[in-house]
């Protein structure tokens, strides 16, 4: 159709090879028909007999200890078939990358001793009908002594902060490290050799996916003996393996039906709903439905992490970057999750898409007793990117040099070795900065235009 | 939970289903949205989509409607075309099918852009009560409530002259979001100067209310940006922080909707 | 909790339903009825994603209950298609790719139909208002608003309007019976 680009063919004739028949074609989705007849199945749109369904008493504290848990006037609603406390989860403590070999397991099923954020899960309620659950969940009463919380990154970094993981650090320590490090050259003899230090400081709060469908599953006791779960994850496997080891059975006896997802953007990655249904489901021998109300989806669904991020410049009048110190803060909330691997990812991505010969780098995955964050889109880079760019922008006004010309004086090119010890290849940066140019009518003298992703001219 | 629902054929059947303790059910927009998300105690329902108290009947300049009519049959009627912006200013199309004339007067700030309209308008009520039908000014009743058991059967007010009713609201988005400021206005000019006003706020205090403080500045006076910055100071506002705005940024940009409501920039 | 018996004309058809004072019409047309196709998406009256006509009119179905509608016409997404020959604006909504995970779909699109019902020649503020009420956090909206303008001059017979370039989807769609509620059989 008329509104699909046509692909720009100008640029890398030489890698081109064969016929493209799809890549700038229009091609019909496959599920489309499905959806605009109300016949894609979505995990909820099924009705069973016998249907459970879970609804949660949550924390009403940011960082407390627990006192007493009372589930008797949960277990008087009429339609309540039992609660669940952190004593009925076989294994109760799990980190979700455990399966890929991060630790340790700092996260509880259901809060044992304390809770480390508002929304926190104490005690699931099972019952016949949603509004008895609910009801169910509402009546369950906890006592708590509340403990000083900690809300912001570099106040939990502080000396003296309150620390609030029972590993003893309210950061993930990285191989014995208090962050993820990137050293390349020598920062600070680059910033010696500088014309000027140009500084910025940006950060980002939390970011809700709201995806239209709220996180949820149905488990549907087998007659083999085995659950079958229909859920909307985006990551099947990943649910699959850590609901079996909080569950401590195999995972052959587990099945996950997945794959039809109402808007996830990566918030659908965690593992929550799986294993307290699957409980739920095994402890009453029923199908059980566990799914957030909009309120939970938008408390204690894990958002994009907050981060805050310091960039220190050493810059040439010409333009040139020749050294780049960065400080990073994710705020991974009260638990890991996604965020190690975010912070790990944030760090790699550092300095940009730059070659700049002396880069440093902290990266700080760090806990406070916010609601746990995850993945959503490209995390542990979208915000570095932003900080990135909005600095480059800043370098460029400080230089009264147009910020296209800046950014392509640095740009990476095929072959330049990376901060983290990678080589850059299929850069396409220089290229795709030129179109842009064009595309909007920026002025680019002939030396720009005449630059290449794959070979390095002096800039 | 929710033990009952009934759906009345009559006022009188419906005023009496309160009077026993049943809670009145409008378009269930904001009611419907509590009960489905929060755990309470047993809770009877009485519906008044059947209670015949739909409709908007014009005479000349006297307007009548029915507490149970819908935003979306407002939104239709060419004759109170005035009340277009107010009302689709409201909430979305598939909201305002349900949501009733009297519903938006008992819903929490920042909603009630309609009662601020109609508060504008120096509306009247019709309530059904214990004792009887009565008349009660729209201006009472949301600073006052009603007694447990009224129902309100009817809303009247005057239509405004041609050209004299203003409606101005701030929002997050400018289709369906909640206020951060509303202003609506009833205003003459005669002579250069403010013969007539009525000015009444949303998202400025826990319930819509009259500016009388800026009443009185406008009153007389020619009206310009430096009469009109005036009468913004004139009133005790009491705004609140909720995830649109802030109370701090909702007294900051009173003033500049005042503005834009009365001189149009 | 007393239940009624409640009738409402489905998709053209009188159908009944037991309803407890609870039910809401979205848990009628999906637990008792079988179509799935309006979705839960916040129950606040807030996404849209449960938008069926009643009365002709577009409503939030999570918010009526079910006994106050007693006696009143529904359509819901299911009722559009004349079996598997899809509507203009279903149509529309497949050429212009104004899909993507699909939840908010069938609410959009009842309630673009309410609106080309009402009025036939829309603006693209007329069709901005009209869907302001349904969320979709895929697309951004744009290629919704685009398809239900195409739907629109497609009703009108425009004889303009150009044939879609895309070829109607050569997979074949399952067959489903007109209750396409999965069974514990099915799934």
């Amino acid at each position: 159709m008329a509104r699909v680009t046509p692909i720009d063919t100008a640029y890398f004739k030489g890698e081109r090879a064969g016929d493209f028949a799809v890549i700038g074609s229009a091609v019909p989705r496959s599920d489309a028909r499905g959806h605009v007849t109300g016949r894609t199945v979505f995990f909820e749109d099924m009705t069973l007999p016998e249907m459970t369904h879970v609804k949660i008493h949550r924390s009403t504290r940011h960082h407390a200890l627990i006192d007493r848990v009372d589930v008797s006037g949960a277990l008087e609603v009429p339609g309540v078939l039992r609660v669940i406390t952190h004593e009925d989860v076989p294994n109760n403590w799990y980190t979700v990358l455990r399966l890929i070999g991060v630790g340790p397991d700092d996260e509880p099923v259901l809060a044992e001793d304390r809770v480390l954020y508002r929304g926190e899960p104490i005690v699931a309620v099972v019952a016949e009908t949603e509004e008895a659950a609910r009801e169910g969940a509402a009546r369950v009463a906890v006592g708590y002594t509340d403990l000083p919380a900690v809300l912001d990154v570099e106040e939990a970094l502080a000396d003296g902060a309150p620390i609030i993981k029972q590993a003893g650090t309210n950061h993930f320590v990285y191989e014995g490290h208090h962050c993820r490090r990137i050293r390349f050259g020598d920062v600070e003899r680059g910033f010696a050799e500088a014309d000027r230090i140009i500084e910025g400081r940006y950060s980002s709060s939390p970011i809700e996916h709201a995806p239209t469908e709220p996180t949820g599953c149905i488990v549907v006791p087998q007659g083999d003996g085995r659950l079958r779960i229909h859920t909307n994850t985006q990551a099947a496997f990943f649910t699959l393996d850590n609901t079996a080891l909080i569950l401590g059975v195999p995972p052959t006896s587990l099945r996950v039906v997945g794959g039809t997802v109402g808007g996830g953007f990566g918030g659908k990655v965690d593992v929550i709903v799986e294993p307290l249904a699957c409980l739920a489901a095994m402890l009453t021998g029923r199908p059980a439905k566990y799914v957030f109300s909009r309120a939970e989806e938008m408390q204690v669904s894990s958002p994009r992490a907050a981060e805050r991020i310091s960039i220190k410049d050493g810059v040439m009048d010409d333009g040139r970057i020749v050294a780049r110190k960065i400080t990073l803060y994710v705020d991974a909330g009260a638990y890991s999750r996604h965020s190690p691997y975010g912070t790990t990812k944030a760090a790699a991505h550092m300095p940009g898409p730059y070659t700049i010969p002396n880069v440093h780098v902290d990266a700080y995955c760090v806990y406070t007793n916010r609601t746990p964050s995850s993945a959503m889109r490209g995390f542990g880079v979208t915000i570095g990117d932003f900080a990135l760019e909005s600095h480059m922008d800043h370098v460029a006004r400080e230089l009264n040099m147009d910020p296209l010309r800046l950014r392509l004086k640095n740009a990476y090119r095929d072959g330049d070795m990376k901060a983290h010890r990678k080589i850059a290849s299929g850069t396409a940066l220089v290229e795709v900065i030129q179109s842009a140019a064009d595309l909007v009518g920026h002025d680019l003298p002939p030396e720009y235009r005449a630059m290449s992703s794959t070979e390095r001219s002096e800039g | 939970m929710l033990t009952s629902v009934q759906t009345p054929g009559s006022p009188e059947a419906a005023r009496a289903a309160l009077q026993a303790g049943a809670v009145p059910l409008g378009g269930g927009t904001s009611l419907m949205a509590r009960l489905n998300d929060r755990a309470g105690g047993d809770l009877r329902l009485v519906s008044l989509r059947r209670a015949g108290l739909s409709g908007i009947d014009v005479q000349g300049d006297t307007v009548a409607i029915g507490a149970a009519t819908t935003l979306a049959d407002i939104e239709d009627d060419a004759r109170l075309s005035y009340l277009s912006g107010c009302v689709r200013s409201i909430a979305s199309p598939p909201v305002r099918s349900l949501a009733t004339v009297a519903g938006n007067l008992f819903v929490p700030q920042p909603y009630g852009d309609l009662a601020a309209a109609l508060l504008a308008l120096d509306a009247e009520l019709d309530v059904l009560g214990a004792d009887g039908a009565r008349r009660e000014p729209l201006e009472r009743v949301v600073t006052d409530g009603l007694r447990a058991g009224d129902l309100v059967t009817r809303v009247r007010f005057a239509a405004p002259a041609e050209d004299t009713f203003r409606f101005h609201k701030a929002s997050r988005r400018r289709l369906n979001s909640g206020s951060i400021v509303t202003v609506a206005a009833r205003i003459t000019i005669e002579d250069g100067l403010v013969a007539d006003i009525r000015l009444a706020l949303g998202g400025l205090a826990r319930r819509v209310m009259r500016a009388a403080g800026a009443e009185r500045v406008l009153l007389g006076a020619p009206l310009n940006a430096e009469v009109v910055a005036r009468a913004a100071e004139a009133d005790v506002i009491e705004p609140f922080d909720d995830a649109y705005a802030s109370a701090w940024y909702r007294a900051r940009v009173y003033p500049v909707h005042l503005r834009r409501a009365l001189l149009g920039a | 909790m007393p239940s009624t018996i409640v009738t409402i004309e489905l998709n053209g058809t009188d159908r009944e339903l037991i309803a407890r004072p609870s039910t809401t019409l979205l848990s009628a047309l999906r637990e008792t009825f079988g179509l799935m196709g309006a979705k839960r998406g916040c129950a606040q009256g807030g996404c849209g994603s449960c938008t069926v006509l009643l009365d002709g009119r577009p409503v939030v179905s999570c918010l009526i209950p079910v006994v106050t509608v007693d006696g009143s016409a529904v359509e819901t997404i299911e009722g559009l298609a004349d079996g598997e020959r899809l509507d203009d604006v279903q149509q529309a909504f497949v050429d212009h790719f104004a899909t993507q995970c699909g939840f908010c779909t069938p609410g959009m699109i009842m309630s673009a139909t309410a609106l080309l019902n009402r009025k036939p020649d829309p603006t693209r503020q007329d069709v901005t208002e009209a869907i302001c009420g349904n969320v979709c956090r895929c697309t951004g909206y744009e290629p919704i608003i685009t398809a239900v303008l195409a739907a629109a001059e497609r009703r009108r017979g425009d004889p303009a309007v150009p044939t879609p370039t895309v070829p109607t989807p050569t997979v074949p769609t399952p067959t489903v019976p007109a209750r396409p509620a999965p069974t514990e059989a099915e799934v």
